[in-house]
């Protein structure tokens, strides 16, 4: 099995945006998490979430990797676009359709998908 | 833990911050809104200027005192 930091890393690097949050789209623990997924999903975003509640490990291990303390994070193509408020403020401005038409083509998919961790 | 010692921790960070402003959103001293208007953040993206906020706020963030943080910050060019 991968380590919970490998397989952290492998969420950012490999999906296309990725939102780690508290609790899943169905049911959001967080009203930053509830900010963050709105703004993705009104810009049109496909969006691979993970929760972190599960295990306090998470979170750890991914601000260690982002070096960013809270949550949520959103990563568009492996880069941290930040947490709440800045992916709220980038779609009101129209940046975060522009930043994902450049990252994933302006035909990108706009499907919803929930990623759960192996804890070890 | 009081807005006014968030307060006094941005202050130190932005000493030639023009507006330095906390709420306490729930008035439970750890749900805070920020806003920093400095020219610290004078061409910097939003999330290298949002990194300058947390780095200030690293200790309350690190330890719990903050449990929510909302940041809007501002350069003045």
């Amino acid at each position: 099995m991968k380590t919970l930091h490998e397989q952290i890393t492998d969420v950012i690097a490999e999906e296309p945006v990725a939102l780690f949050m508290k609790g899943t789209p169905q049911m959001v623990m967080c009203g930053n998490s509830l900010r963050a997924l709105q703004a993705l999903h009104g810009a049109g975003a496909p969006i691979t979430t993970v929760d972190i509640l599960p295990d306090p490990r998470i979170r750890q291990e991914l601000s260690a990797i982002s070096g960013w303390p809270t949550i949520p994070q959103v990563f568009v193509k492996g880069e941290l676009i930040g947490g709440a408020d800045i992916t709220e403020e980038l779609y009101a401005s129209g940046e975060l359709q522009a930043k994902l038409d450049e990252a994933l083509g302006s035909e990108h998919s706009q499907e919803v998908k929930v990623v759960t961790l192996e804890l070890g | 833990m009081e807005a006014e010692a968030i307060r006094a921790l941005l202050a130190g960070a932005f000493p030639d911050a023009a507006e330095v402003d906390v709420v306490d959103r729930t008035g439970g001293g750890d749900h805070f809104q920020v806003t920093v208007t400095s020219p610290a953040f004078d061409g910097l993206s939003l999330i290298d200027q949002h990194r300058l906020v947390n780095d200030a706020l690293a200790e309350p963030l690190r330890d719990g005192s903050i449990h929510e943080l909302r940041i809007k910050t501002k350069g003045t060019a």
